[in-house]
């Protein structure tokens, strides 16, 4: 689990007016130019947009010449055809966003880092703003609400509602479509990444790399790894520019991004209420997550770490023993209470399943009522806050 | 390890929570010639601009295919197209037919034969002979 880093997320201020954003060398030309002026017509050099583009002061005098950019020359579209483009306007509707939301952010949403390595157009700082928010989201709600849980499960439950196969679904649930390649002429609604052929292997930065410590604990996970808990690291975010990445990847980072300029535009209260309604609202089993190896001894040390009486497994009812399919129903009682109960085609069988039922019944104990510490969040009435369960953890076998 | 989880995916349930509309673009094509396609004018002179005021979520796409019956195209989220020939129709008519294509998910037709599909556990639970009242035989 990743550790939050959104000590300035709290504030809620528009994207476009406060971040200091440097010039497009598109605008920055033609704000420059006479507009009927079409004899010197000069390639820009990719070594004079970036000096412009960095540069806060007015454009230097060698561009000024400069009349016209074809948009081909641009990596990725321009912010301003944004505002009519049909695609971004009807996603923006199917995903039920306030028009004041606006397109244009939308729009560089959906341009990668590898179609646009520039980072004030592309959504590189947005995604990792969201990022961090649906971590901080999914897990004080599996925390909160499970408390018990044990932590490789917590790990896949993340990995369930906001894993990279998660995301990738969510876009293409959300109808996002990708263009075939990036450019300044492509329509704004689509997303924009440079594509990987098929067969190329992946570039570096995606494949997962081998920790340097061999021994990664689930302290270590908790401490250093991401919020899946996985073993490999991957590098930095930054490295991976420029370079051909799958569409699943840039779709990944488009649901980030998006929910991370939700959070600067429409504010927290919106971002909650978006992800309660896409991310939380998916289906998931957590009672099928759980993969014990041997359960009765878990619960037998569980019993005794809670000061229970040792579990004890009976059998409640069988049916043909001497058949061919034989049904034995297994209980598993701590004195007089039964823990669990399972049934099987063998006795063994049985009293496992039935030990897995009472391991899973303790685990997956819910509060009635919780109150998450991000709904607290810019509350001057602190008097809803309930204190949480906080669990002395799984056992430890 | 005495524990380990397995990996899933969580499922989406449209409409609990958030709904999508599944049909992400309608296109129109129209004849000028041709009096087949005379209902469909009408529908994009008068009706048109009224359904894709309604109808945010759709994007919307019109074009003349000359010499060809005037057609309705829906694309939908799951990569299917479905499309509707609605030549010698009347502005109704080719109303009612972006509707229905407005309302289809894009899935082929099926025959749902069971009262009630859910991702959710019977609540009841599979019978078994060893609960409830015993039936003596």
């Amino acid at each position: 689990m990743k550790r939050i880093r959104i000590s300035r997320c709290g504030t809620r201020f528009p994207l476009l007016l406060a971040l200091p954003r440097p010039t497009c060398r598109y605008t920055a030309i033609h704000r420059n130019t006479t507009p009927h002026n079409h004899r010197i017509q000069t390639r820009l050099q990719s070594g004079v947009a970036f000096a412009d583009s960095y540069s806060s002061g007015p454009p230097s005098t060698e561009i000024s010449p400069l009349t016209k950019t074809p948009l081909e020359a641009l990596p990725s579209p321009h912010p301003s055809p944004a505002a009519t483009s049909a695609k971004l306007s009807a996603l923006r509707a199917r995903l039920s966003l306030p028009p004041r939301f606006p397109l244009q952010t939308l729009a560089r949403a959906l341009i990668h880092p590898s179609a646009d390595s520039n980072p004030a157009f592309n959504n590189a700082s947005l995604s990792i703003l969201g990022s961090n928010l649906l971590g901080y989201y999914t897990t004080e709600h599996l925390l909160c609400n499970y408390p018990r849980l044990p932590m490789s499960v917590v790990f896949a439950a993340q990995y369930a509602y906001i894993g990279p196969k998660a995301l990738t679904t969510i876009a293409s649930e959300w109808g996002i479509e990708a263009a075939a390649e990036p450019g300044g002429e492509v329509d704004p609604g689509l997303l924009q990444f440079k594509r990987l052929r098929s067969g190329d292997s992946l570039p570096d930065v995606l494949q997962n790399r081998k920790p340097r410590k061999w021994n990664i604990t689930t302290t270590h996970k908790i401490l250093t790894s991401d919020e899946f808990g996985s073993a490999m690291q991957r590098k930095e975010a930054q490295e991976s520019q420029a370079q051909p990445v799958p569409l699943e990847e840039a779709a990944q980072s488009f649901v980030r991004a998006l929910i991370g300029s939700l959070h600067l535009h429409l504010g927290r209260p919106f971002v909650k209420r978006f992800y309660r309604d896409h991310f939380l609202s998916r289906h998931l089993d957590i009672d099928k997550l759980f993969d014990f190896r041997t359960p009765t001894r878990d619960l037998s040390r569980l019993c005794a770490r809670e000061g229970f009486e040792a579990p004890v497994a009976r059998l409640i009812s069988e049916t043909g023993r001497r058949s061919r399919h034989p049904v034995f129903v297994v209980g598993v009682f701590s004195g007089k209470d039964q823990l669990g109960e399972g049934s099987g085609a063998s006795l063994d069988e049985a009293r496992v399943r039935a030990a897995a039922a009472a391991l899973k019944g303790w685990y997956l104990y819910k509060p009635l009522e919780v109150t998450v510490p991000s709904s607290m969040e810019g509350e001057i009435d602190q008097s809803k806050w309930k204190p949480n369960v906080v669990d002395c953890g799984e056992v430890i076998v | 390890m005495p524990l380990s989880a397995v990996r899933t995916v969580a499922k989406a349930q449209n409409g609990v929570g958030a709904f999508i509309l599944q049909c992400k673009r309608l296109d129109f094509h129209y004849c000028d010639w041709a009096g087949s396609s005379r209902g469909m004018k009408a529908f994009i002179k008068t009706s048109l601009p009224k359904f894709a005021n309604q109808h945010p979520q759709i994007e919307i796409t019109v074009s003349p295919r000359p010499r060809k019956h005037p057609v309705i195209i829906g694309h939908y989220i799951n990569g299917r197209t479905k499309a509707v020939c609605v030549r010698n129709m009347t502005n109704e008519g080719v109303r009612e037919k972006a509707k229905l294509l407005r309302d289809a998910s894009g899935e082929r037709l099926k025959r749902a034969n069971k009262p009630v599909t859910s991702l959710n556990e019977s609540v009841r639970g599979i019978w078994s002979p060893f609960h409830g009242a015993r039936v003596k035989v």
